[in-house]
């Protein structure tokens, strides 16, 4: 696994915890020592993010964030190279 | 609104075709217990929910759903890469190839197409939340039944995600009817209907 793959891997491992999280504050509100986690993981997130966009440009195509090109052209999720 | 994240909730990357397998494994695309009914259950659910915790909750799960419905579609379509018409038709593959060719179709592993009476929209929360945990229980046990039969880890590995993910929800679900129950009188739970009566 590239070094890059492996980034983009963490990143979307820390955005699942979140996500994770995310679930268990819809039936727990007030649980602020999930609610601190969450941020914990929203933050370690943001700076992955960062890193990778500034090694390799955008992660996680989506129409707001990429080129008509990369959109059209960039393997589908179901295709085994974007895996 | 929906906006599209081009990428896989978890990967898939399945090297070795296997159309027998993939007939088995679409039925978690269409079937009974599939994703598609199970995010169509949820996401219409939500509307008659009367409280925000569990308008959020069937907001979310059945958002997740989407994600896994795709997962199960690729699976689905890596599985049937490359195939000669010898191999479609020793593996069984042929029933469903001659309608479809290599197309995703949302379809029960029996042939049955996928239908919307596979779930309930009753506008009784409690009705509801108690099918959504039984749904959840038979989306388990139908990916452990797909189990038995897979043994490619490239196949089990994305399965056994979908296969946590139920319980997950499941427990989520389990909390929201407890979110319900607390709020309702305790000795009668089915005196009124908190949705209905709300209007």
């Amino acid at each position: 696994m590239s070094e890059k793959e492996a980034l983009r891997r963490r990143i979307y491992a820390v955005e699942f915890a979140s996500w994770e999280l995310h679930l268990f504050l819809d039936t727990h509100p007030n649980n602020n020592e999930a609610a601190k986690k969450q941020e914990e993981y929203r933050e370690r997130a943001r700076k992955l993010r960062k890193e990778y966009e500034e090694k390799y440009g955008p992660i996680g195509e989506t129409p707001h964030n990429t080129s008509r090109w990369a959109w059209i052209s960039d393997p589908w999720p179901w295709e085994k190279e974007a895996n | 609104m929906f906006m599209y994240e081009k990428r896989l909730q978890h990967p898939v990357n399945i090297k070795n075709p296997n159309p027998k397998l993939a007939k088995i494994i679409i039925t978690q695309y269409g079937g009974p217990h599939g994703e598609i009914g199970a995010s169509l259950r949820y996401l219409s659910q939500r509307y008659a929910m009367p409280y925000p915790e569990l308008r959020a909750i069937l907001t979310d799960i059945g958002t997740e759903e989407l994600s896994h419905l795709e997962m199960v579609g690729t699976i689905v379509y890596q599985l049937t890469r490359n195939l000669t018409p010898e191999q479609i038709q020793e593996a069984g593959f042929d029933t469903y190839f001659v309608d479809h060719t290599t197309g995703v179709y949302p379809i029960a592993a029996s042939g049955t197409p996928f239908s919307a009476s596979t779930f309930a929209v009753t506008g009784d929360t409690i009705a509801d939340l108690h099918e959504d945990l039984s749904a959840e229980q038979k989306a388990r046990m139908s990916y452990d039944n797909i189990l038995r039969f897979a043994d490619d880890p490239d196949v089990r590995e994305p399965i056994k995600f979908l296969r946590a993910r139920e319980i997950v929800h499941f427990q989520r679900f389990g909390e929201g009817l407890r979110i319900l129950t607390d709020k309702l009188d305790s000795k009668n739970f089915y005196a009124f209907n908190p949705s209905f009566d709300k209007h």
